[in-house]
């Protein structure tokens, strides 16, 4: 998957549409893998955000479907997962355009004298 | 103490077999999948004191997506009943509100012929261009600031 570019479909953030709990798992594995407890208790400290288990396992899921992430061999029960190259370029393509749209926020808010 | 320590085991043991049964709500390749680490996850996260009934509720949610959501090995047969039971039940309450209708209708059976309009607001609505000499109104039905 090449999500490298800024233009085009290429470049074109395939995280938009995915909702808030995949690009926290993806935020959560950029350092590395890691298992559902860890993913949950880390995503806390991390966004101060709550993940439900099942709400954990429907965004992994559709992670791995989209290539984003690869579950590692189980360790015991548990499943370790990994951010994928492509997973991390569309990870950076996201974290780009937030920025973005950030800035353009708070210059806003400057220009507007709130 | 034992009888404390008693019903600590028994409170677990029933959280334990709700999430159990709330796990048998997914489709079997899932189970496959991640059947035994999400039993583990529930557990260690009831372990650190999240109630059971939210984990129960997470999880009755991410089963009821994971039925809906359309998978391209996902048999057809079984999407179609899933259909069947979800226009069955639209049916049913679709039924429940025509049999109120005639005794609506016969009170206002003229009422859906026409577009009510009533007088705009008297300040000047950006997009709507007022004719001269002419109230502008907005009509009921398109209800989006339409002159009538």
């Amino acid at each position: 998957m090449a999500v490298s570019g800024r233009d085009g479909k290429a470049g074109q953030d395939v995280l938009r549409r995915v909702g808030e709990a995949s690009v926290l798992i993806l935020i959560s594995l950029a350092d590395g893998p890691k298992h559902g407890y860890a993913l949950i208790q880390d995503i806390k400290e991390l966004a101060g955000v709550e993940l439900g288990p099942g709400t954990l396992y429907g965004a992994l899921d559709r992670l791995e479907r989209l290539g984003l992430i690869d579950a590692l061999p189980a360790d015991d029960r548990r499943h370790p997962y990994r951010i994928t190259a492509p997973g991390a370029a569309a990870l950076r393509v996201h974290l780009d355009s937030l920025e973005r749209v950030s800035a353009a926020g708070r210059l806003r808010l400057r220009l507007g004298g709130i | 103490m034992p009888a404390a320590a008693g019903g600590q085991v028994s409170g677990a043991a029933r959280a334990t077999r709700l999430v159990e049964t709330v796990l048998r709500c997914y489709p079997a390749r899932w189970r496959r999948r991640h059947g035994d680490e999400a039993a583990e996850l529930a557990a260690l996260l009831i372990r650190d004191g999240t109630p059971a009934g939210s984990i129960a509720w997470s999880y009755l949610a991410g089963a009821a997506r994971e039925w809906f959501t359309p998978r391209p090995g996902r048999r057809l047969s079984t999407l179609a009943c899933a259909l069947l039971v979800a226009v069955g039940s639209l049916g049913v309450s679709a039924g429940v509100l025509a049999s109120t209708v005639p005794a609506r209708a016969a009170i206002t059976n003229h009422g859906y012929r026409f577009v009510h309009c009533r007088p705009g607001p008297s300040e000047p609505v950006p997009g709507v261009i007022a004719g001269p000499g002419r109230p502008r109104v907005i009509s009921w039905a398109a209800g989006h600031g339409q002159s009538c």
